[in-house]
């Protein structure tokens, strides 16, 4: 309590005030001593101390605050405390980790990215599946052409080719060799099969074919199976009872059973399905990236979660002192008090006060509610130590703080 | 404010005669009341008011505080209507002036006297419980305090530093400047118009039904009603002063219905009406079991 100013101890009104109340200190005004009612009178007003803030002031006092007077000039700018006092450090040291932490890790493990990877491959899903099954085999030569697979399958052909067959298998082949309009009914020809494993269609040698077929006067003979057979790989697939059952569901898979191909009219709206698809399986819609405004992230673009869900948020957060050195001094909302810690719990001397333990602002209930503005204003003035209102409702004291919280994001980059 | 002194004894001695003007003195603006008899006349009308000094027997708590008293604008409203308020002057008349002064000087004096007798008598007393502490027999440190007493009245000097002074809390209990018996005139013009703002008739239809009501800023309304003196029992109903033709949120009647609900009390929705009656509405959280 207290100060020295021109050699002399003088006394702050509050502080004189509250050691007469304690009974230690008696005031003489003109050789006589005061009252209490006096010095209540006196020394409160609305220019000096405020009742209200003297009740606040005597509280904490009576409590064992070591409370003093806000002088706003005498306290540093965050520059300067930054450079000077050690918890400032600490809080930039914290400051750095946490950004540590948020920027994007290193990428995925090798199987992720190599299964990535083949999914954007063209090619289709059950290709891919059996490119997966069929690692351990060497039988299967990764990629076979879908179109020799399919015709090996086939056993009934194809029908759509067969629209453009005009021709009837009756025709004379002296009239078709000589016209060139006369097309072949495959349908009766048989083609032999050479790759075909069961045992009954194995004959031995081949029967020459039709001689109307051949071109001119080509003369052939029988033809010997044996030496093409052995060049033709025609041993068993070994294959597990899945991969049986999806050899089943492919040898049955005819892309003109899908609805939506069967919905497509001509080949431009059959391109046009296929875009589409290729465009989902691939995460880039047509519909969607086509336009003026496209989508705010690629999903074919690796991006870390923390990154992602800034670039998506719409509100910022935005901490309480941003924006705070701008605003203008208000008369209304003003620090009155500091308060400390008794020198048994932290260390105060009156030379080297150090950190207050809060700052006090005082006003009644009758008074608005202090908005955002006010907040921030105080807080500038504050620094980094909490402001804390204190409500005086004709003797009932109440403290109320405003602290800065950010929301959590769930982020584990 | 009482000092710890051997010799006086404040006792209420004023209350030969109570003033019938309760003394009201402005501090910034607030009315406080600081003399005896005028806070047992303000208690006598059914005002409670807050006390908001230091308690002078254990000033260090913030338990229990002492004078003044600040009396809500509503109650000294009610006090200047019943023409029972009154000004006190704000200064003790010819303060400084010799007269005054010399006045001061033979109260210290005086007091001095009568505290130097009392010292001296104490000192007396705590040799002779010495000597007859040490019952065995005539010891050589017997000897000594008996030769103590004797000269004890000779050389007994009671320094001045060591005289207890009182701080006196009202400036009425100035020894030199006794306001204690000041007949006060009661302000305000005959017939003046009582406060028409719908707290100050809420309050005055709440006391005049015999309810003593306290300031309700911690609970979210304006008064808190007690059916008895507070010192003896809790409140029953938070009173929230709305106007007739105020329209009210909804949000705003659930949290001050929530708030009520958790202090366990009824909120009162008061509405000054035409012709000096007003309307009441409570709220209770009921649940549906």
């Amino acid at each position: 309590m207290g100060f020295s100013a021109n050699g002399k101890q003088c006394l702050l009104p509050e502080e004189a005030l509250y050691l007469m109340e304690c009974g230690n200190l008696q005031v003489f005004h003109q050789d006589l001593p005061l009252s209490i009612q006096d010095g209540y009178e006196k020394f409160l007003s609305a220019n000096t101390v405020s009742l209200q803030q003297y009740q606040v002031f005597g509280h904490l006092k009576r409590l064992g605050y070591v409370v003093l007077r806000f002088d706003p000039s005498s306290e540093s700018s965050s520059y300067a405390r930054q450079l000077n006092l050690p918890q400032s450090r600490d809080r930039a040291g914290r400051q750095l980790k946490r950004k540590r932490s948020l920027s994007p890790a290193p990428s995925s493990t090798p199987t992720a990215t190599c299964s990535r990877a083949e999914a954007q491959e063209e090619c289709s899903t059950e290709k891919m599946e059996e490119d997966k099954c069929s690692e351990g085999e060497e039988d299967i030569k990764l990629p076979e052409p879908p179109e020799a697979q399919s015709s090996a399958d086939e056993g009934g052909g194809r029908s759509w080719w067969m629209m453009d067959v005009l021709g009837d298998s009756d025709k004379d082949s002296g009239h078709g060799s000589k016209s060139g309009s006369s097309c072949w009914d495959f349908s009766s020809i048989s083609f032999p099969d050479l790759g075909s494993t069961s045992r009954e269609h194995f004959p031995s040698d081949l029967a020459p074919p039709d001689p109307s077929l051949l071109p001119g006067d080509l003369k052939v003979g029988f033809c010997d199976i044996a030496p093409w057979r052995q060049k033709i790989n025609l041993r068993q697939v070994k294959m597990s009872a899945n991969e049986q059952k999806r050899e089943k569901y492919r040898r049955r898979w005819d892309v003109n059973k899908n609805r939506e191909v069967r919905r497509c009219r001509n080949w431009a709206e059959y391109q046009e399905l296929m875009a589409r698809r290729k465009g989902k399986r691939e995460g880039r819609p047509a519909h969607l990236w086509n336009r003026e405004v496209t989508p705010l992230h690629d999903p074919t673009q690796p991006i870390a979660t923390g990154e992602l869900l800034e670039k998506i948020s719409v509100i910022k957060p935005t901490h309480l002192l941003e924006g705070a050195s701008r605003l203008k001094d208000a008369d209304d909302w003003r620090i009155c008090f500091n308060v400390y810690q008794p020198n048994t719990v932290a260390d105060f001397k009156k030379s080297n006060p150090g950190k207050p333990y809060s700052r006090m602002c005082v006003c009644s209930f009758d008074d608005p509610v202090p908005d955002l503005r006010a907040i921030k204003l105080l807080a500038y003035q504050s620094g980094d130590i909490p402001v804390v209102i204190a409500v005086v409702d004709y003797g009932d004291i109440s403290f109320y703080t405003f602290k800065d919280f950010q929301l959590p994001t769930d982020v584990y980059p | 404010m009482e000092a710890l002194s051997c010799g006086e004894r404040r006792l209420g001695s004023e209350e030969e005669y109570a003033a019938p003007a309760v003394g009201v003195s402005l501090c910034d603006s607030a009315p406080l009341v600081w003399r005896m008899q005028d806070l047992r006349a303000v208690r006598a009308e059914g005002l409670v008011g807050a006390l908001l000094g230091s308690l002078p027997r254990t000033p260090r708590q913030n338990g229990r505080l002492g004078r003044p008293l600040l009396l809500l604008p509503e109650e000294e409203g009610l006090l200047r209507e019943r023409r029972a308020a009154a000004a006190l002057p704000d200064r003790c008349q010819d303060w400084g002036g010799a007269e005054l002064r010399q006045k001061h000087e033979e109260e210290e004096k005086r007091s001095f006297e009568e505290q130097s007798v009392l010292a001296l008598e104490d000192r007396k007393l705590a040799l002779l419980r010495a000597m007859t502490g040490a019952e065995s027999g005539a010891t050589s440190a017997d000897e000594a305090l008996r030769r103590r007493l004797q000269a004890l009245d000779q050389n007994f000097t009671f320094p001045q530093s060591a005289m207890a002074v009182q701080l006196s809390t009202a400036r009425a209990g100035l020894s030199y400047c006794p306001e204690a018996r000041a007949f006060l005139q009661a302000y305000g013009p005959p017939g003046a118009e009582p406060r028409c703002d719908a707290r100050y008739q809420v309050f005055r239809d709440l006391r005049g039904r015999g309810f003593y009501l306290t300031s309700a800023g911690k609970f979210g309304g304006d008064f808190l009603v007690y059916p008895g003196d507070p010192l003896r029992f809790h409140a029953h109903f938070i009173a929230v002063c709305v106007s007739l033709d105020e329209s009210v949120c909804l949000l705003d009647v659930l949290a001050v219905a929530r708030l009520g609900s958790n202090v366990k009390k009824t909120v009162l929705l008061c509405s000054p009406g035409p012709d000096a009656r007003v309307c009441y509405t409570s709220l209770q959280w009921s649940g549906m079991i």
